[in-house]
């Protein structure tokens, strides 16, 4: 396939919600500050999460242009070492939490970072999110190709694959929010793949089993799944302080700066919750226009993966679209009490590098890969008889000149 | 492979944000309001700005001395959801807080959801520096004030005391509640979730406090404490447990002294057998004064010209009144029978003078009449205000002068009243009523209240003058001598000092006990003036004192009082002795 100029959708996008989080750390980073001092006595100075977040836009839109800039042929290799080094990574957390090392970062008994240092803290769950996007991707494109999607030698390794990965993020990092985005990656990647539908039933019956399984053994769980539909508790004082924050906003929002919700009120204020605090701050109005540019983001990935030649490439944008979608869905849903809380990120707004920092690698590769699409008409074309020839040409003129 | 299971999945996409947008909506904009009134609920911190109560001064000669103060103490509250256990152990709920704790740290604990809760009171400044300097998490600290006594017990009954919810009870503190507590003001903002104050929102609301008056009492307060002195000692030496002494200024009205006994300690005022013991009595408690009341019936008979002191008439020892013997209380000494001048029932406390007194004024010498009884009220209660609210700036008993008119027996009663029985009347009354008696026949409102300290500086309340004229000028001087010369009689120890112009009045009262009058329990009380030899007395002081079930006469037990309280008040006034 010959290369042309990529889907710029997909950057402008991208960079919009950089952007608007950006804004929102601004706003209400000196009032992060100020909670965290006064609780804790700490010393951080008004600008630290500004900026902190402006250093980790800067590296997450370097990682997207290397991602982009380099070819995926080359990456594809990758994949598969991505995913061991997610699990090593997450091996290795596990012992050093158990060893009660201090470069295991823990809270609330659950140990998903490691520390490294100045630079903050990296959560190898990330390197899982994408190591399995690549490496499921590739599986099934060999599988499909050699015929056997439907045989052991596929469902196999993506059993071990996925068993592993959702063993170490759900079980040892106690993280279902995380685990929800993995196996939205999985099925996402295995539905797009082609498997028969009745295999894929079985898979999906058998994860909701097994998630029901997890849920009902960990007391932890149950007490959280009950407060949601009772309605009290520490959740409950999130997810109420979260609609407060979105309920005040009203329809245009009490502005920048003025949110007295992130004062303290509402846990996790610039990260987890920073969806709300846009609702208060840009309301209803400025909520809108966040998720459809999402929408719009999530489109244009899907785009790719519709337009885009080899099978693989096709499925590397569905899991990158699985895995957006979401976290992004179990995010905002949390904060408008629609599902219970799980404490994920909200893509490219939230602030954090590590979280940021993958979703742009996904979707630097992702605009590579849109260089490479074949125009729709193309598509068309080989579907349709030759006698709508002609008609299209017209529309195809006219798309070209719009270009 | 085909791109219709991309399609479904964008779908899904599509569905989820429909759900969300409409979950939105429904947030936003059609329940915004009620998280609106959650967020306000959340947000808006309304303080009460406290206001300073205001202190209490006596005087000190010519200078104001503070007797009541406030001292700034400190409430514990605290965060349950964010202290830390340990923290609370090593800083708050320790041996050097129990005393202040209101709850314990189990209370803490238990009810970690809650984000407010009182924890301690009444702190010490340098407790809670203490506390303050180690800073623990979610724990505030509210500077508010407790009332100070320097004098003690000083006064106690007249000063009263402030509870536990900052308000004024009995005495000074109770009946100018208002104006010492002055006005809280009130700060109303959003706040952060630690409650420090926003400048966001544009409701913030600010009213600031108006402070409490600095009250400056007319009572000096050596006099008081003299009285107190003298009165303790009087009851040590007689073996009485109840008395109430008032030092007054005759010319004006001011109270100079107001002592009741037993007192309590303010400080602790809740560590008392009844709320009896915090009555000021000389206000609040009306009694039957007894003889005392002669003097408000003769001077009535001089002020219309029907008696003067030289006026006789026939002592039987007795009058049979509405068939009631009512005697006089040296009954049996039958040298006191025989015709007497009016004077001499003055000095004998003979009752069936003040009875021929009531038939002078009546206009018929024979026999009560309703105009004697009619006259004799107004003059009770009109000129010299008895059985009314004097409207001295304390709470006051308005006790009781029965109508001269409605009723049965009103012959035997008025008989019994010109003596000073079948009456209810306060000290307060009584004296300010002799005050007029005494000064040149002016009534004067009795007043407590010298002026405001304000800047630290007295600022005076401009005086009342005379309220009206009680009687006429030569029947307050013929009183005057009427009483010197009543003391003068009973004068046995020498105990006035030459030069000085000093009379009184006893009282001896039966006590009403299940609805009639008992024959051994008594009430003493005597009243008198007191200056230099040719001028107008300078001091009026009374004392009353008694035991319950006990005889208690005033010549025996409330005289010497006074004749002490006069001569220290000689001294202390250094009024020098006339020619």
């Amino acid at each position: 396939m010959r290369r042309h100029r990529g889907d710029r959708v997909i950057v402008a996008m991208t960079l919009l919600l950089l952007v608007a989080g950006l804004i929102i750390i601004y706003a209400i980073g000196p009032m992060r500050a100020n909670f965290l001092n006064a609780a804790y006595g700490g010393n951080i100075s008004e600008n630290h999460f500004f900026v902190r977040q402006l250093i980790n836009v800067a590296i997450s839109v370097i990682a997207f242009a290397v991602f982009y800039k380099i070819p995926y042929e080359k990456m594809k290799k990758w994949g598969k070492w991505v995913l061991v080094l997610g699990v090593v990574l997450s091996a290795g957390l596990w012992i050093l939490a158990k060893a009660g090392s201090g470069l295991a970062k823990c809270e609330l008994g659950a140990c998903r970072w490691i520390n490294i240092g100045s630079f903050g803290s990296l959560q190898p769950a990330e390197f899982l999110k994408l190591g399995l996007l690549m490496y499921l991707s590739q599986l099934a494109a060999s599988r499909r190709a050699e015929g056997t999607l439907n045989k052991s030698d596929f469902w196999l390794p993506v059993g071990v694959a996925s068993a592993i990965s959702l063993f170490f993020v759900v079980v040892v990092q106690k993280d279902l929010g995380t685990g929800v985005v993995l196996i939205a990656i999985i099925l996402g990647t295995i539905f797009a793949s082609g498997v028969e539908l009745k295999r894929f039933a079985l898979v999906l019956g058998a994860i909701l089993i097994a998630g029901i399984g997890v849920i009902v053994t960990s007391p932890h769980r149950v007490e959280r799944v009950k407060t949601f539909f009772n309605g009290e508790g520490a959740d409950t004082y999130h997810i109420e302080n979260a609609m407060i924050a979105i309920g005040t906003g009203g329809l245009t929002g009490v502005g920048v700066g003025n949110s007295v919700q992130a004062t303290g009120y509402l846990p996790e204020s610039i990260n987890d919750s920073v969806f709300a605090v846009m609702g208060e701050t840009f309301g209803f109005v400025g909520l809108g226009l966040v998720v459809m540019v999402f929408v719009i983001l999530l489109t244009r990935v899907m785009r790719v993966a519709e337009l885009v030649g080899d099978t693989e490439q096709k499925l590397v944008a569905v899991g990158v679209f699985s895995w957006i979608s979401v976290q992004m869905a179990v995010n905002i849903m949390a904060m408008t009490g629609l599902i219970p809380l799980t404490g994920i990120t909200l893509p490219l707004l939230s602030y954090g590098g590590t979280s940021m920092m993958f979703v742009t690698i996904a979707l630097g590769m992702t605009f590579q890969l849109s260089c490479y699409t074949r125009r729709e008409k193309e598509m068309k074309q080989a579907k349709f008889s030759n006698t709508h020839l002609k008609k299209r040409r017209l529309n195809e003129d006219s798309r070209s000149r719009r270009r | 492979m085909n791109n219709n299971r991309l399609k479904f999945l964008k779908i899904l996409l599509y569905v989820a944000v429909g759900v969300i947008l409409v979950r939105l909506f429904m947030i936003q904009i059609v329940q915004k309001s009620e998280w609106v009134a959650k967020a306000e609920a959340q947000h808006t911190m309304e303080n009460t700005i406290k206001a300073k109560r205001g202190e209490i001064y006596m005087m000190d000669g010519n200078e104001p001395v503070a007797v009541v103060l406030n001292e700034q103490v400190y409430t514990i509250a605290v965060d349950p959801m964010m202290v830390d256990e340990k923290e609370l152990k090593d800083v708050i709920f320790t041996k050097d807080l129990e005393k202040n704790l209101t709850v314990g740290l189990d209370d803490v604990l238990e009810d970690r959801a809650r984000r407010y809760m009182i924890v301690a009171k009444n702190v010490s400044r340098e407790q809670a520096k203490k506390i303050e300097e180690k800073d623990p998490v979610g724990v505030w600290l509210t500077a508010t004030t407790k009332r100070v006594y320097p004098e003690g017990t000083l006064a106690a009954r007249l000063l009263g005391f402030v509870n536990e919810d900052g308000e004024g009870q009995y005495g000074v503190e109770g009946s100018l509640d208002e104006e010492l507590a002055g006005k809280d003001g009130m700060l109303k903002t959003v706040a952060d979730v630690n409650h420090v104050a926003l400048s966001i929102g544009n409701d913030n609301i600010k009213i600031p406090a108006e402070d409490g008056k600095n009250v400056v009492l007319s009572v000096d307060r050596n006099i008081q404490a003299n009285v107190e002195r003298i009165l303790a000692q009087k009851m040590a030496e007689f073996g009485k447990d109840q008395a109430s002494a008032l030092v007054m200024n005759p010319r004006n009205g001011t109270v100079l002294a107001m002592v009741n006994l037993p007192a309590y300690d303010p400080a602790n005022y809740g560590n008392v057998d009844g709320a009896e013991v915090y009555v000021n009595r000389v206000t609040s408690d009306p009694y039957e004064p007894a003889s005392v009341c002669k003097g408000f019936t003769f001077a009535t008979g001089i002020d219309l010209g029907a008696i003067n002191a030289q006026t006789t008439f026939y002592n039987n020892g007795y009058e049979m009144v509405d068939g009631w013997m009512i005697k006089n209380s040296t009954y049996g000494q039958a040298n006191l029978l025989g015709t007497r001048t009016i004077q001499e029932a003055f000095n004998w406390s003979l009752n069936t003078g003040s009875m021929y007194a009531l038939r002078a004024i009546g206009g018929d010498e024979t026999q009560i009449t309703e105009k004697g009884r009619k006259i004799l009220y107004d003059y009770f209660v009109n000129h010299f205000g008895l059985g009314q609210e004097t409207g001295i700036e304390l709470f006051e008993a308005k006790g009781l002068i029965n109508d001269p008119v409605e009723g049965d027996g009103r012959d035997s009663m008025y008989a019994n009243m010109t003596f000073g029985q079948n009456l209810m009347v306060t000290m307060i009354q009584v004296a300010s009523g002799y005050s007029a008696l005494i000064n040149g026949g002016e009534y004067y409102a009795p007043t407590i209240v010298k002026g405001y300290m304000e800047n630290g500086t007295l600022v005076e309340k401009e005086p009342i003058g005379p309220v009206r004229r009680a009687v006429k000028e030569e029947t307050s001087a013929q009183m005057r001598e009427m009483l010197w010369g009543t003391r003068s009689s009973q004068r046995l120890y020498g105990i006035d000092r030459d030069g000085y112009y000093i009379g009184g009045k006893t009282g001896t009262a039966q006590v009403i006990r299940n609805g009639a009058y008992s024959m051994d329990e008594w009430v003493a009380t005597y009243i008198g003036f007191g200056g230099r030899t040719g001028e107008m007395p300078e001091y009026l002081a009374m004392v009353r004192i008694w035991k319950d079930g006990e005889t208690t006469g005033a010549e025996q037990y409330a005289m010497p009082v006074f004749n002490d309280i006069s001569n220290y008040l000689i001294d202390y006034l250094k009024i020098k002795p006339g020619a």
